[in-house]
């Protein structure tokens, strides 16, 4: 354990930021190689439809191309079909091939490349292609499309259905609500577009002399980019393959799967023998980035007459887009499902969720992932229980947490809660709000015909996965541990090597924290390599909040096996029995005289000469480990917003945002308040402005930063931000995970709150997201209801 | 086909035979090799790709190259001098602005306009005058304390 | 998309018909229309280069005079596809006699595909209007040469 010592707990300034600043970060697309090509790529302007011809005489003609493919030069190289790392049972894997063969699935599938030696004359080129289609019907909702009748997009899965799925127990769940209140809620959690500021791209450069192919990408999981495309998709020796992704500018979770585009380019360059390089123009990103959420669900909860929850209820349709994109099938299931239980005693709950094709593009994790979906199911229905019991909502949520003395606690949804204690969280975010005062100006404000709302979620989410058996068994096709290398230099200085990948996180500056703080030698002295297979032994990368928790980890075994070398190198030295050896503040001394003591970079050194080392010791000083927790980490908290709505045009304003958040033991606090930042305005985002919109023909109409409203500077308020803490039992740093709860707990306060304003006018739930119109609407509506 | 321009970057002149159609952002990353100014969009939304030319903090993924001619350009490269950051620089680390840094030269480059017009702002100026640079990452919240950082400093000088 | 409006010309219904029928003068007055032609009766081939933001780009596609009631009313139909994306759709043109000139009305609908369509409705409407504001103006002058030509 690292109590006790200075750097863990500081918020120190990130060792990143010098060269962000001054612009010399390393992007992707910043990476230039002699005689590179250029990529454009010819995508459907369909949703659905047959590809009759491709004809690419013009183009293959045009000044400066050097080579044009298509689906069918892909698929006669035997190149494979993107895959799925997922598996649920029963579930139907339709095809996927990086470029259209015979039928387009979505407006944005790419149908052909044309590679020429500059972007300019790749564009020119690319607008030759002749392309004809015969234009099929297109469906874009998770509903619509398993209606009898709706187009199917993939003979081998009929009805559009991917895969069902279930949890929890059905006739428990049934029995349950007899004799209970039951609210009842249809609820639309939208499409959102993830909008990583970084556009998507891909360097692919292959050396003939050697067979080596090394491709520089947008990931946050190098080595997972580089198992599924050598061993699936290239079919190329995974040890002739170097995947390097430098900094990487944002992700939440659109840069974890692997995309056609990078495919393409890797093959192609193993075809030219020339590096060939494409970056998404941001259009692109809007039709291609995995899209995230897109769920219609009806859910119920039943309440026994003293307000308690005595059943969950919850029947959803997923939009999985045209194809499976890398982890799609997990994200509506067990990241979801699975979290249904919320923070709450809930003792029987059954959730039955479809996963649907449609004619949009593909679905998988954003930030978050399947747990904001649950949470703002959970949270809505908890409001629309205490207004149909005139309950204040802080108060239903409390008694019906789960209590203090009842952890570890096993939900009916599967998972195991090992720690928890959600009171405080809840009291501090009260306080800090100053609720009662809160709810006296809300009055106050009625009277005068003003509409204030106080919105609250309290939430949990389970991150940092891990563990890779339980994994396994529920389909992974991947484990999900961390691995970290630690090598000690002769002279004492040390390179930390993780598995773990920022894009945007701050790794160089936390990992570095714990290691000088676990050797005892200046941060100065401790570097962090990252983003490179060739470098770094095989890891699983960030997403799921899991850096620290499952990659700091791993760091730290290394780093305990390091100090016990070093313990035995200096007991030799020291003339001493190992076990009288401790190791303080860089030094190893005989307990009690620490006045005799060999430093670090005295054993280090003497590591590495070897002319006195202990009988049987090999030389050398360092360690790899691979850290697999025994459970998920449980961060959870309180969030409260405070949101003003005018009536007259339905424009709401953030007033003020409360997050108190319990993410166990805190690295770097600086770096958490960013990242919760964030995640809150996120999450806002997705309650106000966001939503990816497709026409009835499967025209994506929010394909541009005009259509797609993200959140802007001077639209969102300053956040006061708490913590508890409660250290998670499953890792040795005690952590959890900070990067997604801004954005888990922040929807559904939001919305909680637009509703809480609006409840004297009679309205009582809008779907998301609540843009001044929708508001307008409803308050019109209400008012034609009330008035009949 | 191609057109002579002489553009002057953060102090250094440079000609260059280009492209009518070549945007500046494209110049700047391509042919002078000055990758700190980002492209984020292709509607002049993002901002990602803000410098100062002539004195104008401008979008330049709007501006073609041939019309930079003769004008004198500052990039986040120019901006510290000898090693000095710049105060609105040193605001985004202290305070911590900026996560994974692909808007931040073009939200310091807009700072570095607004200071000047405003040298001291309050909170909701800043957010209004960051209405054309988007951030994903930090909720803006570290931006705003960053520019307020910077304005301060850059009073006491 | 739909789209309608009308247009006063000074020529007469006869004089205006013949002008909105003849492929020749259609390619010359239609903005970006850089090739009509005839592949059947009333059908043709045609190439439009159309420049605005992210519309930009050449389309190749398909026009046919449908319905035609010379000299009243015919209805156009289109189809056309380019680097941008697609264009689909129909209209109906009508001319009648008004205060000694025509009056061109016109009503449609057209669906596009592809970058035309995400840039969003708004500016398609705005694209659309400025190209047929700038197609009756070229009309205009075309029927106002001919006249010069002939007296
Ligand atoms: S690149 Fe987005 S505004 Fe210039
Ligand atoms: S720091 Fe990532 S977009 Fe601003």
């Amino acid at each position: 354990m690292a109590t006790g010592t200075k750097l863990f707990g500081s918020s120190i300034k990130r060792r990143e930021d010098p060269r962000f600043i001054t612009g010399k970060g390393i992007y992707t697309d910043d990476v230039k190689l002699p005689g590179t090509t250029c990529a454009a790529f010819v995508r459907s302007p369909h949703a659905h439809a047959r590809i009759k011809s491709v004809n690419v005489v013009k183009t293959k003609a045009s000044p400066g191309v050097v080579a044009v493919f298509t689906g069918r030069d892909l698929a006669n190289a035997k190149v494979g079909g993107l895959p799925c790392g997922w598996l649920l049972p029963g579930i139907k894997l339709p095809p996927h091939p990086a470029l259209a063969v015979e039928t387009v699935r979505y407006v944005g599938d790419a149908v052909a490349v044309v590679i020429a030696e500059s972007a300019f004359a790749a564009k020119d080129a690319a607008e030759k292609v002749e392309i004809q289609y015969e234009v099929l019907p297109a469906v874009t909702d998770g509903l619509s499309a398993v209606q009898q009748g709706a187009p199917t997009l993939h003979s081998d899965a009929p009805g559009n259905i991917c895969f069902t799925w279930s949890i929890g127990d059905k006739e428990k769940t049934e029995s349950a609500f007899r004799g209970a209140t039951i609210v009842k809620q249809h609820l639309v959690n939208q499409r959102l577009i993830p909008n990583a500021m970084e556009p998507r791209a891909s360097l692919a450069s292959y050396e003939p002399a050697t067979g080596d192919l090394t491709l520089w990408v947008t990931s946050q999981n190098p080595h997972v980019h580089r198992l599924l495309m050598a061993a699936f998709v290239l079919g190329i020796p995974e040890h002739k393959m170097r995947v390097i992704a430098p900094d990487v500018g944002g992700g939440f979770g659109s840069k974890i799967f692997v995309y056609p585009e990078e495919v393409v380019v890797a093959w192609a360059s193993r075809q030219l023998g020339r590096p060939v390089k494409w970056t998404a123009e941001r259009r692109e990103s809007y039709m291609t980035d995995a899209h995230g959420r897109d769920h219609i669900t009806d859910a119920e909860m039943g309440f026994s007459k003293d307000g308690k929850i005595i059943g969950l209820r919850v029947k959803t349709h997923a939009n999985l887009g045209a194809y499976l994109s890398t982890f799609a099938p997990l994200i509506p299931t067990y990241l979801y499902g699975t979290l249904l239980s919320g923070l709450y005693a809930i003792p029987a709950i059954y959730c039955e969720v479809v996963g649907v094709f449609t004619n949009t593009t593909p679905v998988d994790a954003y930030r978050g992932a399947g747990r904001p979906e649950a949470t703002y199911l959970l949270e809505r229905l908890m409001d629309l229980g205490a207004r149909a019991r005139k309950t204040d909502p802080a108060e239903i949520r409390r008694k019906n947490f789960i209590p203090a003395d009842k952890f570890p606690y096993q939900t009916p949804v599967a998972l195991a809660y090992d720690s928890g204690n959600y009171g405080p969280a809840l009291d501090r975010a009260l306080s800090m709000a100053d609720y009662r005062k809160l709810r006296a100006e809300q009055e106050r404000l009625r009277r005068e015909g003003r509409y204030l709302g106080i919105g609250f979620s309290t939430y949990i989410e389970a991150c940092g996965p891990a563990p890779s058996q339980v994994a396994g068994a529920l389909g992974a096709q991947a484990g999900l541990w961390e691995s970290a290398h630690v090598r000690v230099h002769p002279t004492g200085k040390v390179t930390i090597y993780t598995g773990s990948h920022s894009h945007g996180q701050g790794h160089e500056t936390t990992f570095t924290q714990i290691g000088a703080d676990e050797l005892g030698i200046p941060w100065e002295d401790v570097e962090l390599v990252h983003g490179d297979t060739a470098a770094i032994p095989f890891g699983m990368g960030s997403y799921g909040s899991r850096s620290t928790a499952v990659g700091g980890s791993a760091i730290v075994m290394s780093l305990n096996k390091i100090k016990e070398k070093g313990r035995k190198i200096a007991a030799h030295l020291l003339e001493a029995a190992e076990g009288d050896v401790v190791f303080e503040d860089g030094k190893y001394f005989v307990r009690g005289a620490p006045s005799r003591a060999k430093t670090f970079q005295e054993v280090a050194l003497m590591a590495y000469l070897a002319h006195n080392m202990p009988p049987g010791l090999e030389p050398g000083l360092e360690a790899t480990s691979f850290f697999d927790p025994p459970n998920f980490t449980f961060p959870f908290g309180t969030h409260i917003a405070v949101a003003e709505v005018d009536p007259e045009t339905g424009q709401v304003k953030i007033v003020r945002y409360v997050a108190v958040d319990d993410v166990g033991r805190v690295v770097n606090p600086m770096i958490v308040d960013g990242m919760v930042h964030g995640g809150i305005a996120q999450g806002v985002a997705q309650a106000l402005w966001e939503s990816g919109v497709y026409d009835s023909s499967g025209q994506l109409l929010t394909g541009t930063m005009m259509d797609y409203a993200l959140p802007k500077a001077d639209q969102l308020p300053f956040f006061e931000t708490d913590r508890t803490e409660t250290p998670s039992p499953v890792n040795p740093l005690g952590v959890k995970g900070a990067g997604e709860t801004g954005t888990i707990a922040s929807t559904a306060a939001v919305a909680n709150a637009v509703m809480d304003a609006l409840a004297p006018l009679g309205v009582s739930h809008i779907d998301l997201p609540l843009t001044p119109d929708r508001i307008w609407r409803a308050i019109r509506d209400a008012k034609k209801g009330g008035r009949a | 086909m191609n057109r002579a321009i002489s553009v002057t970057v953060n102090g250094k002149t440079h000609k260059h035979e280009v492209e009518p159609r070549l945007l500046l952002v494209h110049y700047l990353r391509d042919v002078l090799n000055l990758t700190g100014t980002h492209v984020g969009c292709d509607t002049s939304q993002c901002g990602a790709c803000t410098i100062i030319m002539n004195d104008m903090a401008v979008k330049c993924c709007t501006v073609l190259a041939v019309q930079a001619n003769g004008s004198k350009i500052l990039t986040i490269e120019g901006l510290a001098k000898d090693g000095q950051l710049h105060p609105i620089q040193e605001g985004f680390w202290e305070e911590h602005g900026l996560q994974c840094g692909f808007c931040t030269p073009g939200m310091i480059m807009q700072a570095l306009q607004m200071l000047q017009r405003n040298p001291k702002p309050t909170d909701a100026e800043i957010r209004r005058g960051l209405e054309g640079n988007l951030c994903r990452c930090t909720g803006y919240h570290n931006i705003v304390k960053a520019i307020q950082y910077a304005a301060k400093k850059m009073a006491r000088k | 998309m739909k789209i309608s409006g009308e247009h006063q010309l000074k020529a007469p219904v006869e004089k205006a018909w013949k002008a909105l029928t003849d492929p020749a003068i259609l390619q010359k007055i239609t903005p970006g229309c850089e090739r009509l032609q005839p592949v059947g009766p009333d059908e043709f081939e045609a190439t439009l280069k159309l420049g605005v933001a992210l519309v930009k780009g050449t389309y190749k596609g398909k026009l046919a005079l449908r319905e035609k009631t010379p000299p009243e009313s015919y209805r156009l139909v289109m189809e056309g596809s380019g680097a941008p994306g697609f264009v689909k759709g129909e209209a109906t043109l009508r001319l009648r006699e008004q205060e000694g000139g025509t009056l061109v009305s016109y009503e449609g609908d057209a669906q596009v595909g592809g970058a035309i369509a995400s840039v969003g409705q708004r500016l398609m409407e705005g694209v659309a209007r400025m190209v047929l504001s700038q197609f009756f103006r070229n009309l205009e002058k075309e029927l106002g040469r001919k006249k010069e030509g002939k007296s």
